[in-house]
C-alpha cells in the first residue's frame, strides 16, 4: 500500500512528524516500512509558457523555443515533436535536479544557447505506465505562467510504501492507515462525510441476488455524465498511489477505493439489456471477456454479476469489456457490493487475474463502508463529472451485523505479554484505537469494529496492546519450564559420522531434494518411481531423491570441471518415500586421496572408499562388514559390493561405469551409500571393554594357491569358522598371479594371529590350529599350500 | 733390548698407521698387526724367562702398558669411525624441511550444517531437545492444523510445492512441533527446537532458493511469556553474532502465532549506525516469531485456558549469509570445495 502524505494529512494531522520519522515509527508500531519517497524527485520546476518554436538549424530533430518564465523569456532547445507556440509547459531552470539525479545547466545544443529544459512526465520521475505520453507534459491553458509547477500539479507529494501482511486489510485503504496513525500518535481522526443531492428521477433498478457469495450489493444510477480527465490532485493522488489516471469516472472509482477500501465498478447504463441486476455463480466452462479483452473460460462458483441477461462483470475481480465505460458514455451503474473473500482468492489466482479490486475482497472489505462508499464516489462523481444522481439506491444487504464482543482480562494480557501494564494503560490504547469496551475490575468486554476484520480473539486484542505499547519495552526473561535438554542418541550418532568422515578429509555437501526425474534411479541400487511434485518447479527440479549420491555425483562433476583434483565428498540425504523417509548416509571420492604431492601417492580406487566405510565401522562401533560382490545399474561389473552385517543389507559400495562417468566428463568415480538407521540399529550402543593381553601374539603366515575367482573374504571366513575364539586377527597380505602359480589359480598369503589371553601361548599349541585350518581350506576351497 | 723404546716405537707405528684407517675393517687389520697372536708385541712375553729375576716386573710392566696405549688408540679410533659411520648415514637421510608434507587435511562439515550444530548445542545448553520430520507432509500438517485453511491468503507468503492435493515438501518445520505436541499429548510442557529441510515455489537467484534450512522453536507451559520469547531470540542472536548485539521486536503477522513479530538484530557491520549491508537502517531482519495461536493449541491437543507458548524460526542461510558476508544463497547448495572447505 502506496501513502500519499498529502492525502492522509486530509484525515489526521501529521504536523511535527516527518516521513521518515513516521515511517520508522510505523514499522515499529503498525506495518514494515518498505520504502519513503518524494513522488518527484525534482525541484526548480516553474510553469512557462511557448513564446514561439523554430526549426534549430544544425540538428533535424531539435527545436529552438522561446518560453516566458514569468521573470525571464528563455531560449530553451528542446527535443520534444510536440513542442508548440503557446503551450503551457514545466521548465527545469538552470541548478535545476531531476529524476536520477540529472542536473540541468545553461548549455549550448549545437551551437544554440538552451537556458533549461522543457520536461515531460518521465523525466521528473513519474514512470510511463501512469501517463503514456512520450513528449513534454503540456499543462491547461489557464496554468499560472511562472509559479512552482510541482504545487500546480499537486506532485509535490511524499510516499510511504507499507509492506502489508495478509491480517491487516484494514490498511489496504487511506482511512485504515490514518486509524492507525491516529492511534500510534494519538491524534484525532477526521474522516469527510459524503453529501449528495438527488434528482427527482427514481432509480429503478431491481436487484438480486442467486448466490450466498455476495452478501451485499448496492446501486445507484448517475445520467448527464460529462467523461473529462479528472482533477489534477485527484490524478496525482492516484499516481502515488500507485494508479494510472484513465478518466474522471474511472479514476473516482478507483480513488474512493484507496480511501475506503471498498472497490467500486461503473458499467456504461446504455449497454445493459435491462434494469435489473442478478448476481449469480457462473456455470461450468461459461466465458466471459473481461475489461483487459480477454475471453475467460469460468468455473462453477465463479461469481457473475448479470443484468437479468448477460454477464457484466467477474464480480469483485474485473469488470466485462462489453459495459465498459467509454468517452462516450452518458448514464452510470455504479456498483459498491462485497464478495465472499474464498472465492474471490480462487478465481483470482485461478485465472492469474489479481486487480486492486480482488486483493481487497479477498483479504475482506469492511461491510459497513460499502454504502458510504458508494455515496462518496457519487458526491465526486457530481462535482467532477457534473452527473446527476437519480433518487434511491437499490440494494440487498444480508451482512449478519453481529457485533464481536471479545472478553478479555488485565490478568491475561499481563500473563501472556509478560507485562505489568495497569487497567488504564490497557484502556488508553482501546481509545486510542477508537474501539468501544466495558471494565469492571479489570475485565474487559471489548468491541471488534467491522473495519478490523482481524480482530477475532482476545490474543488479537493482547497484539494491539503489545504493538501500541511497544514490544521492545517489554523485559527479557528466559522461560521458566525446567527441563533437561539432550541429543537424542540417534542424533548423536548422526554427528559422530559428520565427525568422523570430516576427520578422514571428507567435505560435507548439501544438495538439492528435487532433480530431473529421468536421472533419480541412474545410482540407486533398488530402482522404484520417485515422488514426483505435481506442478514441477522446472525440469531440473521435478521428483525427489532416492539417494544423495544423484547430488553428490554432480558435484564430483562440477569441482572436476573446476579443475579441482581431489574430490572426496559425503552427505547426510534421505531416500524419499511418500510414507518414509530412511536417512542415507552418501560417500563420492574421486582423484588423490590425501596427496603426497612430490612423492608417490597410492592411487585411488575402489580399497579407498572401502577403506573409508571400515573406518566408519570402527568409529561408529558397527559389527564386522561383509562385502559381496553384486552388479547394479551404472556401475562397474566387476567393481561393485553390497556391504552387509549379518544379515542386515546396509548398503553399496562401488565404481561408477567408465561409460557413465564419462557422460559427465568424468572417470574413476567411487561411491558408497550406507543406510542410516540401519547402521544405528547394528551399532553396539556403547563401547564394551576387554582387558589387554599381558602376553605377546603369535602370528603366522600362510601362502594358499587357491582359483583366481575365489574371493579372498570366502578364504578367511572359513579360517575364522575353524579357529573360532583362539584366533584374534586373520588378514590378507599378498595377492599374486603369474606363470608360477598356474592359469587361472592365484596365491593368497595371509597371516593368523592369536593372543594368548590367559597364559602364555606356546608355538606348538598353535602348529595344531594350523594344521586344522590347512585342512578345512583344502577341503572347502580346494587350496593348496605354496 | 730396550722395550721401553721398541714399544714407544711401535706407538708410532700405529698412530701412523691409524692416521690411514678408513674402515672399521681397516681397523681390524692393522689390530690384528699390533694387538693380535702374532704381533710383536704378542712375543715380547716369550722373552720374560729368558731376564734377570730383577728386571721381570719392569719389563712384564711396561709390555702390558704397552698393550694397553696401543689397545687404547684402536679403541679411540674405532669409536671415531663409528661416530663418523653415524653422522655419514644420518647425512645422507638430510630432508627438505621447507618441502610440503602430504595433504592430510581434513574436510568439514557443511557450513551450514555447522551453524545447525552450534544452535542445536545453545538450545541443548538451556534444556531444549531436538525434533525432526518427515519433509513430504500434509496439507493438514502443514497448513490446516497452523491455522491456514485451504484458500486462506496467508498461503501466498509460503507458495508452496505439491506433490498431490493433500501432500506437499513442507514448506516450514512448524508441523515437527504440531506432530510433538500430539505426541505429548496435551499434557507436559514442551520444550523443542526443529532444524529441517523446508521448501518454497521460488526460482532460485542471489537471494532465493527453493529449498532451505529453518530451524524453529517451541516452548509451550503454563507461564510462558512473550518476555520469555523476546530474553531467549536476545540470547540467540548474541551467541550468534555477537554478545554486543540487541534485538528489536517488529509487529507481523503469521497464522499460527499472535501476537506475531519479526526480529531484527543490530547490524553487526555499522554497529547499527547505518551501512550498506544494513540499508541504512542499523537493523536486520534474522527471524519470525510469536506467541502460539490458541487454534494451534487447541488443534494439537494443547488447552489454551491452561497452555500458552512462543514459536520462533529462523533460516539458516540467511544467518550464515549475514556472519560471514556471503553474497550469493546458491553458494550453500553448489558445493564448489573452493566455498565449503572455508569453514572448517
Amino acid at each position: 500500500m502506496k501513502v500519499s502524505l498529502s492525502w492522509l494529512q486530509e484525515y489526521v494531522s501529521l504536523e511535527g512528524i516527518t516521513p521518515d520519522e513516521l515511517a520508522s515509527t510505523l514499522t515499529l508500531r503498525s506495518q514494515e516500512i518498505e520504502n519513503v519517497y518524494n513522488l518527484v524527485e525534482a525541484d526548480t520546476l516553474i510553469i512557462g509558457e511557448v513564446l514561439d518554436v523554430s526549426k534549430h538549424e544544425k540538428a533535424d530533430k531539435l527545436s529552438v523555443c522561446r518560453v516566458d518564465t514569468g521573470k525571464d523569456k528563455l531560449q530553451i532547445v528542446c527535443g520534444a515533436p510536440n513542442v508548440a507556440k503557446g503551450q503551457k509547459v514545466v521548465v527545469a531552470l538552470p541548478g535545476a535536479t531531476l529524476a536520477g539525479g540529472l542536473r540541468i545547466e545553461k548549455t549550448t545544443l549545437r551551437g544554440v544557447e538552451s537556458n533549461g529544459m522543457i520536461c515531460s512526465l518521465s523525466e521528473l520521475g513519474i514512470e510511463y505506465k501512469y501517463h503514456h505520453e512520450d513528449g513534454i507534459h503540456v499543462l491547461a491553458d489557464t496554468a499560472p505562467v511562472g509559479e512552482d509547477a510541482l504545487e500546480y500539479l499537486s506532485l509535490n507529494d511524499t510516499v510511504v510504501e507499507l509492506d502489508l501482511t495478509p491480517n491487516r486489510s484494514d490498511l489496504l485503504s487511506m482511512h485504515g492507515v490514518a486509524y492507525d496513525v491516529a492511534a500510534i500518535y494519538d491524534r484525532k481522526l477526521k474522516l469527510p462525510m459524503p453529501e449528495i443531492i438527488t434528482a427527482n428521477q427514481d432509480n429503478p433498478f431491481t436487484i438480486e441476488t442467486d448466490t450466498e457469495k455476495c452478501p451485499s450489493y448496492y446501486a445507484r444510477i448517475l445520467d448527464n455524465v460529462t467523461i473529462a480527465p479528472s482533477p489534477r490532485w485527484l490524478q496525482a493522488r492516484l499516481i502515488a498511489a500507485g494508479i494510472r489516471p484513465i478518466n474522471n469516472v474511472v479514476d473516482i472509482t478507483n480513488y474512493v477505493m484507496i480511501e475506503t477500501g471498498q472497490p467500486l465498478h461503473a458499467f456504461d447504463l446504455e449497454t445493459l439489456t435491462s434494469e435489473k441486476v442478478l448476481v449469480r455463480e457462473a456455470k461450468q466452462g461459461e466465458t466471459f471477456v473481461t475489461l483487459d479483452e480477454e475471453k475467460r473460460t469460468l468455473e462453477e462458483g465463479d461469481i457473475l454479476i448479470t443484468d437479468g441477461q448477460k454477464p457484466i462483470a467477474l464480480g469483485g475481480v474485473m469488470g466485462g469489456l462489453d459495459t465498459e465505460v467509454s468517452d462516450s458514455t452518458v448514464s452510470l451503474l455504479l456498483e459498491s457490493a462485497t464478495f465472499d473473500p474464498r472465492q474471490i482468492r480462487r478465481t483470482s489466482s485461478r485465472l492469474d487475474l489479481r486487480s486492486e479490486s480482488s486483493i481487497r475482497f479477498e483479504r475482506g472489505v469492511d461491510p459497513e463502508k460499502t454504502r458510504y462508499a458508494l455515496d462518496r464516489a457519487c458526491a465526486f462523481l457530481a462535482t467532477y463529472a457534473k452527473a446527476s444522481i437519480r433518487n434511491g439506491v437499490r440494494y440487498f444487504d444480508n451482512h449478519k451485523r453481529k457485533k464481536r464482543i471479545i472478553p478479555i482480562t488485565l490478568d491475561k494480557v499481563n500473563k501472556v505479554l509478560g507485562s505489568s501494564y495497569s487497567v488504564n494503560e490497557v484502556q488508553n490504547v482501546f481509545d486510542r484505537l477508537d474501539f468501544s469496551y466495558e471494565e469492571k475490575e479489570g475485565r474487559f468486554l471489548v468491541e471488534a469494529p467491522s473495519r478490523r476484520v482481524d480482530i477475532q480473539t482476545y490474543q488479537d486484542l493482547i497484539e494491539e496492546i503489545g504493538r501500541l505499547k511497544d514490544y521492545n519495552e517489554l523485559p527479557d526473561t528466559l522461560p521458566s519450564t525446567v527441563s533437561v535438554g539432550a541429543l537424542s542418541p540417534y542424533q548423536q550418532f548422526k554427528r559422530k559420522i559428520r565427525s568422523t568422515l570430516s576427520a578422514l578429509g571428507l567435505s560435507e555437501a548439501i544438495t538439492y531434494a528435487l532433480r530431473e526425474k529421468e536421472r533419480i534411479n541412474d545410482l540407486t541400487r533398488e530402482n522404484e518411481s520417485p515422488v514426483e511434485l505435481s506442478k514441477p518447479l522446472s525440469k531440473a527440479h521435478h521428483a525427489l531423491v532416492l539417494t544423495p549420491l544423484t547430488g553428490l555425483f554432480d558435484v564430483v562433476a562440477y569441482n572436476k570441471a573446476r579443475k579441482q583434483e581431489s574430490v572426496h565428498l559425503f552427505e547426510i540425504g534421505k531416500r524419499y518415500r511418500k510414507n518414509e523417509e530412511p536417512e542415507r548416509l552418501g560417500i563420492a571420492m574421486h582423484g588423490p586421496y590425501h596427496p603426497r604431492h612430490w612423492q608417490k601417492t597410492p592411487p585411488t580406487d575402489f580399497f579407498t572408499v572401502k577403506g573409508v566405510v571400515e573406518a566408519l565401522q570402527k568409529a561408529l562401533r558397527l559389527p564386522e562388514l561383509d562385502y559381496e560382490k553384486t552388479t547394479i545399474d551404472n556401475y562397474h561389473p566387476h567393481q561393485t559390493a553390497v556391504v552387509k552385517a549379518g544379515d542386515t543389507t546396509l548398503g553399496h559400495i562401488g565404481k561408477v561405469h567408465p561409460e557413465y562417468a564419462e557422460q559427465y566428463d568424468l572417470e574413476d568415480v567411487y561411491l558408497a551409500e550406507l543406510a542410516i538407521d540401519k547402521l544405528y540399529s547394528v551399532a553396539e550402543k556403547d563401547a564394551t571393554y576387554r582387558t589387554v593381553a599381558k602376553y605377546p601374539h603369535i602370528s603366522r603366515d600362510l601362502a594358499l594357491v587357491v582359483d583366481a575367482d575365489l574371493p579372498a573374504g570366502e578364504l578367511l571366513k572359513t579360517v575364522e569358522r575353524t579357529l573360532g575364539e583362539r584366533l584374534s586377527e586373520s588378514r590378507v597380505f599378498d595377492v599374486f598371479t603369474g606363470k608360477t602359480i598356474g592359469e587361472g589359480k592365484k596365491s593368497l598369503a595371509i597371516r593368523l594371529i592369536f593372543e594368548a589371553r590367559e597364559e602364555t601361548l606356546q608355538s606348538s599349541d598353535v602348529d595344531a590350529d594350523i594344521e586344522r585350518v590347512v585342512e578345512a581350506l583344502k577341503d572347502t576351497h580346494d587350496a593348496r599350500l605354496r | 733390548m730396550d722395550i721401553q723404546k721398541r714399544i714407544d716405537e711401535l706407538e708410532t707405528a700405529l698412530k701412523k698407521e691409524l692416521e690411514n684407517v678408513k674402515t672399521m675393517n681397516d681397523l681390524q687389520n692393522v689390530k690384528s698387526k699390533f694387538l693380535g697372536k702374532k704381533a710383536e708385541i704378542s712375543g715380547f712375553m716369550k722373552h720374560m724367562k729368558d731376564l734377570p729375576n730383577e728386571e721381570k716386573p719392569a719389563f712384564g710392566k711396561a709390555v702390558n702398558e704397552g698393550k694397553q696405549r696401543l689397545s687404547g688408540l684402536i679403541e679411540n679410533k674405532r669409536e671415531e669411525l663409528r661416530k663418523a659411520a653415524i653422522e655419514e648415514k644420518l647425512r645422507k637421510e638430510t630432508v627438505d624441511v621447507t618441502l610440503d608434507a602430504p595433504d592430510y587435511a581434513p574436510g568439514g562439515v557443511h557450513i551450514l550444517n555447522r551453524i545447525v550444530e552450534e544452535i542445536e548445542d545453545l538450545f541443548v545448553g538451556m534444556g531444549y531437545k531436538i525434533k525432526e520430520g518427515p519433509e513430504i507432509e500434509t496439507d493438514e500438517m502443514n497448513f490446516e492444523k497452523l491455522n491456514l485453511p485451504k484458500d486462506h491468503p496467508a498461503r501466498d507468503m509460503q507458495d508452496s510445492l505439491y506433490i498431490t492435493k493433500e501432500l506437499l515438501l513442507r514448506t516450514h518445520t512448524s508441523p515437527v512441533q504440531v506432530r510433538t505436541m500430539l505426541e505429548y499429548g496435551g499434557k507436559k510442557p514442551v520444550k523443542i527446537i526443529c532444524p529441517g529441510k523446508v521448501y518454497r515455489r521460488d526460482d532460485d537467484d542471489a537471494t532465493h532458493s527453493h529449498q532451505f534450512l529453518q530451524i524453529e522453536g517451541l516452548v509451550v507451559d503454563k507461564q510462558t511469556t512473550m518476555s520469555d520469547l523476546k530474553g531467549t531470540l536476545l540470547t540467540i542472536a548474541r551467541a550468534m553474532f555477537g554478545e554486543k548485539r540487541e534485538i528489536r521486536l517488529r509487529p507481523s503477522y503469521f497464522p499460527f502465532t499472535e501476537p506475531s513479530v519479526e526480529v531484527d538484530v543490530t547490524c553487526a557491520n555499522c554497529e547499527g549506525i547505518g551501512c550498506g549491508i544494513c540499508k541504512q537502517t542499523g537493523y536486520i531482519e534474522i527471524l519470525g516469531a510469536g506467541m502460539v495461536n490458541d487454534f494451534v493449541l487447541r488443534q494439537s491437543g494443547y488447552d489454551p485456558d491452561v497452555y500458552q507458548g512462543f514459536a520462533f524460526g529462523v533460516g539458516i542461510e540467511r544467518v550464515a549469509m549475514l556472519k560471514y558476508g556471503i553474497e550469493d544463497i546458491r553458494h550453500f547448495y553448489t558445493n564448489d570445495l573452493r566455498f565449503n572447505t572455508q569453514f572448517k
